[in-house]
Formats: structure tokens, C-alpha cells, sequence
């Protein structure tokens, strides 16, 4: 089976890559978009594909990646099957970050003051979560709660104080967050950081096998801990500060994309990861394509559609842990 | 969602229009008053324009930035309220211009402090303007001043109406947070006044409807209007309405208008309507190519 799952899941990777670049608000005829490849440029399919739909696509897959392998090391350091950057606060520190650098015009001047606000946001908001909740599943998801009320206060805040009328209005889309009319330049802002963030994220991939067995077993066999937590919450931080600088808070991908993975690769920690991060892509670029296929006057956003999908699956969840621990 | 926000700020923040059944009883309004009170962003400056500073009790403190643009300094001197009841009884006005959006508290207030309202519809298109300014000239006691108004503008539009293209520009105003104006809208009316095709009009559904960068692309608009004013605060639609591409594919084809005269109807929105044709005149005649 396992030799089966890597070439299976590329395809189907592939595959919804494709769809997400054939859909978009206006249906072209894939002829179109083809045709336009070959085409003297500028042409309509041309445009519409290199500047709006791959850029978009990219980005989902890219974001979906981050937040499923930041979900799948959270939940291996902290071995807790409910942990992911959204039930952490990690996305809503992240979203005031960047909304502070949008409204307040510290993003007309420094392109870059986004991403880096967002990382920012990201890493007081985890260091908050990681200091307070010490000692428990229990502990650590009620101040995540908290964090991610005070994140989430700290938006309408912001915004109350912008300058632009539009800005409450503006604040659904942050705390739902979207891919629509992503541009290359933001994708390319946020890059860098997001591939640095993976990095990290993958470089615990053996302490995190060694945790399985306790933390003293851990330490014991030579696994830093606290080295192994400042890469996890840095990595983190760097990887989903930047993505949601970009597209604004998108919840459940880190939880789901985990669980989905487990059942086909088992449950060691590092085998989990890039699968993850594959399936993370998958499901956000799906979710995304599903937004512009429902025929509304406005895009529905992105984050309802991965709430509406990840919430029954979290209570199933809460429900399994509920019969498995005593 | 633009001119639904201006709206908003115009009638005072979100107020359900009301279904009055026991309306207008025909308040006595004296020849000319002289302490009038208005209580909408757009009445303000049609009283503004119709009667000397002395006779106005206060306009609305969202007035000062179109007043600015449009006439600058008129406003100097006058008093301002926020269309809250209290200012009603502190004011003492002997007429109040409402608009059917006003605070339901503040016009049942008003009808007991003995001051006569007078609601005054959104103009969103010509006729409607002729019809506003001669109800509040009529309301204020200057009737033939508002005539005068209303013979400028109407010259101005016939002025327009001689310059016609004969193959009108397709426009759209696009400002990136995904609504446009369609039919009714005011800014629809000063589009057609100035020689264009407002392609959001097209659209099935009227008023506001939504236009993604995709959908302008296929639209293929000879130019597209962008409004700009005392909204252009960093925001994500400020982000969105600098998209790279659409600054590059419409390159000489953007025109920047002032959201200011595009809010209300007034007799300036003829001289609105005279500076965006003469944008479309600078516009390239050949059609987009992509």
C-alpha cells in the first residue's frame, strides 16, 4: 500500500492543481486557456492564467502545505491530537499582525512590513500559548481559546481605530480568510519565509519520534527539548505568520490534514509530516476551488467552507477521545 | 458596498428606512425659515447653495469633506449636529431636512418640538436632482434660486449632450472591493450624461453587483473609473484596486474621479459629469488588446 500512497497522492495533487487553474468566477473553455499558451501575448486565457489563477493556485497549495505540516508537528511536540496554529492562536496573532501592517499604512511603505508584522503577531501569540498552557491537553486548548479571543478582539480593535471606512467590512475577510486576486508579489513576499518556516518544521521530524516515548525517555536519548520547541513554535511562527499575511485566517487544514493522513501512513510523528503538508495543499486548494464554483454575487469565503467541512470533523474527534481516554 | 458605505455615512450610520404610516400632515413651514436644520449629508450641501449661512441652524458633521471639494469654504461658520434627537431640542429649528433614512426618534422628536420636517429623497440621477432641489427651494422659500441652479445644470448637460462620441466608450467604475455600480445609481447616470456605456449596467443583477479581476478582463472595458477621496485609506481594497495587472493591462485607461461629487446628486454633478467626458476624450479610441 505504502508504495502506492506517494505516486497516488502526487497525482491527485496534480490533479486538483489543474482544476483549480481551469475554474475561476468566468468559465473559460480549457481550449481557451490552452490556446492562449501558444498565442501572441497578451491574450484573455494568457492573462487570466499566468496572473490570476496560478499565482492563486501556488498560493493555495503553498498555505495548505504550511498549515498541515504545522498541525502534524504541533500535534506530535505537544502529543495532542487537538493541536493546529488556529486552536492555538498562532493564526489570529498572525491576522493582527498583519491587519495592523495593512490599516495603519506601514504596508504602502515597506511591502515586506506585512509578512514580517504577521510573523511577529504569530510568535507573541505562540510564545503566549506555549508559556501559559504549559502542562496539559487541557490547559494548553483553553489558552489557545484565549489567545486566539484576544487575536481575534485585537482585529476589531485595529480596525475600529483604521482609518478607512471600509475597514469593518474588510474584517470578515481577515477573520475568514480568501485567496481571491492574490497577486505574484505577494506570493513572493511571503515565500521565502513560509519555505524557511517548512524547514524548521521538518527539522523536528526525529525529536518528535523520540517524544512519542515521554518527554525523560526523549531527553534521555538525546533529544534538546527546548532546542526542539523553539524550532517548532520559530517555524511555525515564520510559516504560518506568512501565509496568513497573505490570505488571512484560515482554521482547520492543520487539524484535518493530519488526522485524514494517519490511517494510510501510521502514526510515527516524522512519517506523518509530509503527507501532511501534501494533504494540507489538497484540501485548502479544494476548498478554495469549491469557493469559486458556488454561485453567489460575492465569493463565499475560503474559511467558512474549511469551518463547515472541519467542524463535524472535530467533534467526531472530540467524541473519539472522549471514549478512548478514560 | 462603496455607495452603500456613503450612504450609511450620509443618512447617519445605518438606519432602516421607515415605513411612516401616519406621514406627512403637511406641517406648516413658515416663508423662510430661519433656523434650518439638516440632518443628511446631501441636503446639506443643496442648503447650502440655497440659502446665506445666517438662515442654517447646523448641517451634518459628514459634510465638511464634500463641501471641501466641491465648494470650498461654504461651510465656514456653520454650526454642525450628528442627527441625534438631543441637538433637535438644544437647536431649536423652525425647519428640518430629513431624509426617509433619518432616526425615527429624532423626526418623532421634532414633530414635538413643533419644527416642521421635510424629507428629501436620494437623488440618483438627473430628474431626481430637479425634483430635490425644487422640493427644498420650495421648503426654504427660495424657489427661483433653485431654478437658477437647476437652468446651469441643465445647460451643462446640454452641452454634453452635443459632444456625444459616436461610438460611446464601454466604462466600468471599479474600485476593487468586488462592487460596481450598476443601473440607478448616480454614478450609472453621470456615466450616460458624459458619453459612455457603464457596463455594470449590463449585469443582471442592477444597483451593485460584483466584478472580479477575471470578469473585467473578459469584460474588456475601454477604461475603468477608480474613485478616490476622503476613502482612499490604506485598506485591503486600496491592495486589491492596485492589482499590478490592472495597473499595466490599463495603462492611460484608469480615471480617477472624486467620490466626493459622485455621492450626492447636485447641480455639480453636471460639472462631474463635464470633467469625466473630458477623461474619456483622452482616452485611446482603439479598445484594449488582449
Amino acid at each position: 500500500v505504502n508504495r502506492l500512497l506517494w505516486p497516488a497522492a502526487t497525482l491527485l495533487l496534480i490533479l486538483i492543481a489543474l482544476v483549480s487553474l481551469g475554474t475561476g468566477r468566468v468559465w473559460l473553455a480549457p481550449s481557451t486557456l490552452i490556446d492562449g499558451l501558444f498565442a501572441p501575448k497578451p491574450n484573455l486565457g494568457w492573462l487570466i492564467l499566468t496572473e490570476l489563477r496560478l499565482p492563486r493556485t501556488l498560493l493555495g497549495l503553498l498555505v495548505g502545505a504550511t498549515l498541515g505540516l504545522a498541525g502534524a508537528v504541533l500535534q506530535g511536540l505537544l502529543r495532542n491530537p487537538l493541536a493546529e496554529p488556529g486552536l492555538l492562536g498562532v493564526s489570529a496573532g498572525a491576522a493582527l499582525g498583519a491587519v495592523i501592517a495593512i490599516y495603519f499604512g506601514l504596508a504602502a511603505v515597506l511591502p515586506l512590513a506585512t509578512p514580517l508584522l504577521g510573523i511577529g503577531g504569530a510568535l507573541l501569540a505562540g510564545l503566549l500559548t506555549f508559556t501559559i498552557g504549559r502542562g496539559g491537553t487541557l490547559t494548553l486548548i483553553l489558552t489557545g481559546a484565549a489567545v486566539s479571543g484576544l487575536g481575534g478582539a485585537g482585529v476589531a480593535l485595529a480596525l475600529n481605530f483604521a482609518p478607512s471606512p471600509y475597514a469593518a467590512y474588510e474584517m470578515t475577510i481577515w477573520m475568514l480568510g480568501s485567496l481571491s486576486e492574490r497577486t505574484w508579489s505577494q506570493l513572493g513576499l511571503a515565500l521565502p519565509f513560509m519555505l524557511v518556516g517548512i524547514g524548521l518544521l521538518l527539522s523536528t521530524a526525529r525529536a518528535l519520534d523520540a517524544l512519542t516515548l515521554g518527554e525523560a525517555q526523549a531527553t534521555s536519548l538525546g533529544i534538546d527539548l527546548d532546542r526542539t520547541r523553539i524550532l517548532a513554535l520559530a517555524g511555525t511562527a515564520l510559516a504560518v505568520g506568512a501565509a496568513t499575511s497573505v490570505t488571512g485566517v484560515i482554521g482547520f487544514i492543520g487539524l484535518l490534514a493530519p488526522h485524514l493522513v494517519r490511517p494510510f501512513v501510521g502514526h510515527q510523528p516524522s512519517r506523518v509530516l509530509l503527507p501532511s503538508a501534501l494533504f494540507g495543499g489538497a484540501l485548502l486548494l479544494s476548498a478554495d476551488i469549491a469557493t469559486r464554483l458556488i454561485p453567489t454575487a460575492q465569493e463565499v469565503k475560503l474559511g467558512v467552507l474549511t469551518s463547515l467541512a472541519g467542524t463535524p470533523f472535530f467533534f467526531w474527534l472530540v467524541l473519539r477521545l472522549r471514549r478512548t481516554s478514560p | 458596498m462603496k455607495r452603500f458605505l456613503g450612504l450609511m455615512l450620509a443618512f447617519g450610520i445605518g438606519l432602516a428606512p421607515q415605513a411612516d404610516a401616519t406621514a406627512p400632515a403637511t406641517p406648516h413651514v413658515a416663508a423662510k425659515p430661519q433656523r434650518i436644520m439638516s440632518m443628511n449629508m446631501c441636503n446639506d450641501m443643496m442648503l447650502l447653495m440655497l440659502v446665506p449661512r445666517e438662515r442654517i441652524a447646523s448641517i451634518t458633521y459628514l459634510a465638511h469633506d464634500a463641501v471641501e471639494t466641491l465648494m470650498p469654504g461654504a461651510d465656514r461658520g456653520v454650526a454642525i449636529n450628528h442627527g441625534v434627537a438631543e441637538e433637535i431640542l438644544q437647536q431649536q429649528p423652525d425647519l428640518i431636512l430629513a431624509s426617509p433614512w433619518s432616526t425615527p426618534v429624532a423626526r418623532n422628536l421634532a414633530r414635538r418640538v413643533g419644527a416642521p420636517v421635510v424629507e428629501v429623497e436620494a437623488a440618483n440621477d438627473f430628474e431626481a436632482i430637479r425634483r430635490v432641489m425644487r422640493q427644498i427651494g420650495d421648503a426654504v422659500g427660495e424657489r427661483p434660486r433653485a431654478e437658477t441652479l437647476i437652468r446651469e445644470m441643465d445647460a451643462e448637460l446640454a452641452r454634453l449632450a452635443a459632444r456625444r462620441q459616436d461610438r460611446p466608450l464601454r466604462v466600468v467604475a471599479w474600485t476593487g472591493d468586488g462592487s460596481v455600480p450598476g443601473t440607478g445609481t448616480l454614478t450609472d447616470a453621470i456615466i450616460t450624461v458624459a458619453g459612455a456605456e457603464n457596463i455594470a449596467a449590463k449585469k443582471q443583477d442592477d444597483s451593485y453587483s460584483s466584478f472580479s479581476v477575471e470578469e473585467l478582463l473578459v469584460a474588456r472595458p475601454d477604461a475603468i473609473m477608480q474613485g478616490n477621496g476622503r476613502y482612499d485609506r490604506p485598506s485591503l481594497r486600496q491592495a486589491r484596486a492596485r492589482h499590478p495587472l490592472i495597473d499595466r493591462l490599463f495603462a492611460g485607461r484608469q480615471i480617477d474621479y472624486p467620490d466626493a461629487a459622485y455621492t450626492c446628486g447636485l447641480p455639480q454633478t453636471a460639472l462631474a459629469a463635464r470633467a469625466l467626458a473630458d477623461a474619456f476624450d483622452r482616452i485611446p479610441r482603439e479598445g484594449p488588446r488582449w
